[in-house]
């Protein structure tokens, strides 16, 4: 059982990475159907705009779960954020930067639609796609952090931890497993999604022009789809076993099942959750393997297209599942390593492999300091786990949430408000969104007024 | 030393620079999510009112506008987030902690301003006329709602609740006895731990009564800064100026088990203390860290942990003068828009379109009036007495009360009428810059912060008096240009403006059309000199009174290249956008093939 703060943190991290996942994928996406519609194939142009819109709308309420995300943060784990950002100066700088131009890109590519040139278009459209990779290249920075602390150091002269930026990069085992990963899972749960969403409107498109558009849209991602499924377990192995560097968060997931790094113990254990991520990816492998042969050789049936369609729609679920696993995996620790540092089951001259570079006389100071802000919650699970690993002592008694952030008005403002704003966000994107609202005919005609 | 030598001798310049720059884009962006909803409110109004389709026309392109800064005003919201984070840490860390729920439930009012701005640009050909006033009006809330939210942690910053300044009115200063002092709660089982004379008389530390659980007291200032700084450089209770107040002979009977209790109340964990073999040692080597959040967060429950930076004293002007800066921003901004197309208008314009951009120059060109007027005469005025009460060194500073500099509130004898004006007495005076002790900010013991002069920089006079000279002719210039506009509803307006020269009809003349682009880009500059008066005056205090801007900052300060290139990439991005508003908002659009 977790506390409320990281259900919260949770509850909000879910929403958003999900909707960002998709914003990845279709950064390049919609520049990609503009830029065949140019060259001649106008039929993509309605997708292209359609995609447009909706991805304009889901990333910027990604991006207010994303503020959501770090103000809760802040708010529960205000100690914890200051230590990070004593020291994430680069990998955190460099995300909020893309962050800025991906707005941007969006902003100028969607209103300027057909008032830029077109090589001004395509090049704002480059710009979008780039920073859509650039963004999870300095954040899952950080989250690999989180499992191995790579390049931290400590400088006793000036009392302070610092990061060695190469080193994080470089001597991080899980960094390129788990950045590579998320951005193939990002672009195949896309073009799940997309293909899911079009075969099924191929059959309940209103004309013939319209369901033409749809079934080559799904064409299109069929292929990619298929290859990027295939990719990910590649991938998801890759991740796997470079996890095997931190028993605690890999005997968390894989121990019960038979696979088991150093004494094979799990703490809290959350194989459940990655058996549930295994079914959702074979239901998308068995998805595609039965509709995509039918969809490319035009035998598409509606049958094919509700599959495809559920298809993308339990892709979007098992990213979610993904960043659960990964996230509950290390429960109730910030840092995934730490709690086998402390017990002994990541030997202290292990860490020098990583880049973590801290003085002998300051071992006490630093371990200190990061007992002080590793804990995420001081919930009976919590006690339990650290009374197993035998580590209880190295934590204070007190609770590590900022308890005036968890009091009961609080808590029922947070659920009052999410409840009420979840419900309006729902009815922006499905009935102001994807309603159909007035005919192509009055549109013309109002757009005519218009100008 | 020069007054730009003296505001940059604080430390972190560099930091506080690409703060500036990065808080200033998003601000001037806000300024019309601010504004533009609730203008586009009043023009949806004014649509149900008359039926007349100009309004919901001037409405729609309003939204257009908003909409389209909107996304990157989030974006920068963001970037003012992280960079907070990156480069301020320690300051980010006691918001969170000890002021969070302003920021916390700041998060609800940026999710009404998402989900109800993109409803009305969405829904736009879905929702009724009445539908869409709502939807405007829960998004121009959602905005304000927003900016009380973070306003109210800026005013805690400017003036935390519990400041006791060092100035009064009548001419006296209380620098000697300590002040500024900060009102805080005592916990009662740390009271015998203390020798409350010495913190009498030697840190002029005053009690002020008892409170339930915990004692009142008033530490001054450069004691409480000091124990911050302690705080976040990892100090030890033996390395604190602590030490010289502790009450020995409680100390010395202490147990180890009282020490232990008390360490774990604390939050310290058993471990991290097992190399102490006495009583004594083990309190020694708690940190002070640990104490002061004890305080802190006993303070802060005392005073209402959801309420605490509303109570700031000078958050209503800061909320009032605010929200008119972006009104008036938004108004010229506005107002200019439609000028430059009455310039541009064909004469054979289609008479609808004429009427309409007519209706739309005269609305704006009143509104821009009256929050300009609002903004001087109510909301500026207020602002300007809560910094004279409460912030009398950037008070002083602002109205260059200096002997050593050229005064210009002494060159146009506006220090002759500001104490009435500050404190509602011509009896009252303005604090003496000169008086003020340059290290009335440090500690005596340990001589921190490392500042040489503890007094704002000067250099905001001048900032100040360029401010309120633009606002004025700002003011003169949206004055006119209102008059002009309703001059055919009262012949009095009309006989004083031709007298003054100004004839013709109710459209300004092109030379007052020209001006108004002029005006909005000076509306801006007013705003952000304001800002910067506000942010620099505060200086070297990042809390007033409380945190000084070198213990806020990172431990890991970034070289000056990096900071350049964030500066500049950020400013390249605004051009860009400015640029691309101009292309989306003001060229018409490519036909369709």
């Amino acid at each position: 059982m977790v506390g409320l703060a990281p259900a919260f943190l949770a509850l909000t991290f879910g929403l958003h990475i999900t909707m960002v996942n998709l914003g990845i994928g279709l950064a390049w996406i919609v520049p990609y159907l503009k830029w065949r519609a140019d060259k001649g194939e106008k039929e993509l142009e309605n997708i292209a705009r359609a995609l447009m819109r909706f991805y304009a709308a889901t990333y910027g309420v990604a991006g207010v779960f994303g503020t959501a995300f770090t103000v809760f943060l802040l708010s529960y784990y205000p100690h914890f954020l200051g230590f990070a950002g004593d020291i994430t100066m680069i990998p955190f700088g460099l995300a909020i930067m893309m962050i800025v131009l991906h707005f941007f890109s969006i902003s100028a590519y969607w209103y300027g639609w057909d008032r830029w040139s077109r090589k001004t278009h395509y090049f704002i459209g480059f710009l979008l796609g780039i920073s859509a990779l650039l963004i999870p290249l300095g954040f899952r920075a950080v989250f690999a952090f989180l499992n191995i602390p790579a390049g931290l150091g400590y400088d006793p002269t000036h009392h302070k931890f610092y990061l060695d930026v190469t080193a994080a990069l470089t001597k991080n085992p899980t960094y390129w497993p788990l950045y590579i990963k998320s951005i193939v899972a990002a672009f195949t749960t896309t073009f799940l999604v997309v293909m899911g969403a079009y075969a099924y409107k191929y059959f309940i498109g209103e004309s013939e022009e319209e369901k033409k558009a749809a079934l080559k849209t799904a064409k299109m991602f069929a292929k990619p789809a298929a290859i990027g499924l295939g990719l990910m377990l590649i991938l998801g192995l890759w991740y796997a076993f470079s996890l095997e560097n931190v028993p605690y968060k890999f005997n968390n997931v894989f121990a019960s099942l038979g696979w088991k790094v150093g004494d094979g113990k799990a703490y809290y254990n959350v194989s459940w959750l990655f058996v549930l991520k295994m079914l959702f990816y074979l239901f998308q492998i068995a998805a595609v393997a039965y509709a995509v042969p039918a969809l490319l050789k035009g035998r598409l049936t509606k049958t094919h297209g509700k599959i495809l369609l559920y298809a993308g729609v339990v892709a979007i679920v098992t990213i979610a599942a993904g960043e659960y696993l990964n996230a509950f995996s290390q429960y109730p620790f910030f840092v995934a390593v730490w709690p086998d540092v402390l017990s002994g089951r990541v030997p202290l001259d292990k860490l020098a492999s990583y880049g973590i570079h801290i003085p002998a006389q300051a071992l006490p100071t630093v371990v200190n300091t990061i007992n002080s802000v590793v804990l995420l919650d001081n919930t009976p699970t919590t006690h339990h786990i650290l009374e197993a690993m035998g580590i209880a002592k190295f934590f204070p008694q007190t609770s590590p949430v900022n308890q005036i952030a968890v009091e009961g008005p609080v808590v029922a403002l947070t659920v009052g408000f999410l409840a009420f704003l979840l419900a309006a966000a729902a009815y922006l994107v499905f009935y102001v969104l994807l309603w159909p609202s007035k005919t192509k005919a009055e549109q013309l005609v109002e757009a005519e007024e218009q100008y | 030393m020069s007054a730009v030598a003296h505001w940059s001798s604080y430390p972190a310049a560099g930091d506080r620079l690409l703060s500036f720059i990065g808080i200033e884009i998003h601000w001037a962006i806000l300024q019309y999510v601010l504004g533009l909803p609730f203008m586009a409110f009043i023009a949806l109004l004014l649509y149900l009112r008359s039926k007349d389709k100009a309004w919901m026309r001037f409405a729609r392109t309003l939204t257009k506008g908003f909409i389209i800064v909107f996304a990157v005003g989030a974006a920068t919201g963001t970037t003012v987030e992280f960079g907070l984070v990156l480069l301020w840490p320690h300051l980010t860390e006691a918001a969170g902690r000890y002021i969070y729920f302003p920021l916390y439930a700041e998060i609800f009012a940026f999710l009404m301003e998402v989900v109800f701005l993109y409803m009305l640009w969405y829904g736009w050909n879905k929702l009724s006329p009445k539908a869409l006033a709502v939807v405007a009006f829960l998004g121009f809330l959602g905005a304000w709602y927003s900016a009380s939210m973070i306003l109210s942690v800026n005013s805690y910053m400017v003036a935390p609740t519990g400041i006791m300044p060092a100035y009064k009115p009548s001419g006296l200063y209380f620098y000697s006895q300590g002040y500024p002092k900060i009102q805080v709660y005592m916990p009662k089982d740390l009271v015998p731990l203390l020798n409350i004379t010495a913190l009498k008389t030697a840190a002029h530390v005053d009690i002020l009564g008892v409170a339930g659980d915990s004692v009142k007291v008033a530490i001054p200032s450069r004691v409480v800064q000091e124990l911050v700084r302690e705080a976040w450089s990892g100090a030890k209770l033996q390395d604190s100026v602590l030490i010289h107040f502790v009450n020995k002979t409680t100390v010395q009977h202490l147990t180890l088990e009282q020490v232990q209790a008390l360490a774990a109340k604390l939050g310290v964990p058993a471990a991290s203390l097992a190399g102490a073999k006495t009583p004594v040692e083990m309190l020694l080597s708690i940190p002070v860290k640990n104490v002061l959040d004890y305080i802190l967060i006993t303070t802060v429950k005392h005073i209402g942990f959801m309420s605490i930076t509303f109570k700031s004293p000078v958050y209503p002007a800061t909320l009032m003068h605010t929200l008119g800066s972006a009104l008036t921003v938004s108004g010229f901004t506005v107002l200019a828009g439609y000028a430059l197309r009455l310039l541009r208008m064909p004469e054979n314009a289609d008479p609808e379109y004429r009427r309409y951009i007519e209706k739309a120059f005269k609305f704006a060109a009143i509104f821009a009036a009256i929050v300009i007027a609002y903004q001087g005469f109510i909301a500026g005025h207020e602002m300007g007495r809560a910094v004279a009460y409460w912030n009398p060194e950037k008070f002083a500073a602002m109205e260059g009360t200096s002997e050593h500099i050229m005064s210009l509130s002494k060159l146009l004898h506006a220090d002759k009428i500001m104490p009435l004006i500050a404190y509602g007495s011509m009896n009252a005076k303005l604090p003496s810059y000169d008086k003020i002790p340059v290290n009335y900010c440090k500690c005596s013991l340990t001589g921190a912060p490392p500042v040489q002069d503890c007094r704002p920089p000067i250099v905001i006079h001048y900032l100040y008096y360029t401010k309120i000279g633009l606002a004025i002719l700002l003011g003169l210039y949206g004055l006119i240009v209102a008059l002009v506009v309703i001059r055919d509803k009262w012949s009095l307006i009309d006989k004083t403006l031709n007298i003054v020269g100004i004839r013709g009809g109710t459209i300004p003349s092109r030379f007052w059309l020209m001006l108004a682009p002029v005006a909005a880009f000076t509306a801006q500059l007013v705003s952000t000199l304001g800002w910067a008066v506000r942010e620099i005056g505060r200086k070297p205090w990042t809390i007033y009174g409380v945190m000084t801007v070198d213990v806020a900052r990172t431990a890991n300060p970034a070289p000056a290249w990096q900071l350049a290139l964030i500066a500049i990439f950020l400013l390249s991005i605004s051009f860009g956008l400015i640029y691309a508003v101009y292309r989306i908002l003001w060229v018409p659009g490519r036909p369709k093939t």
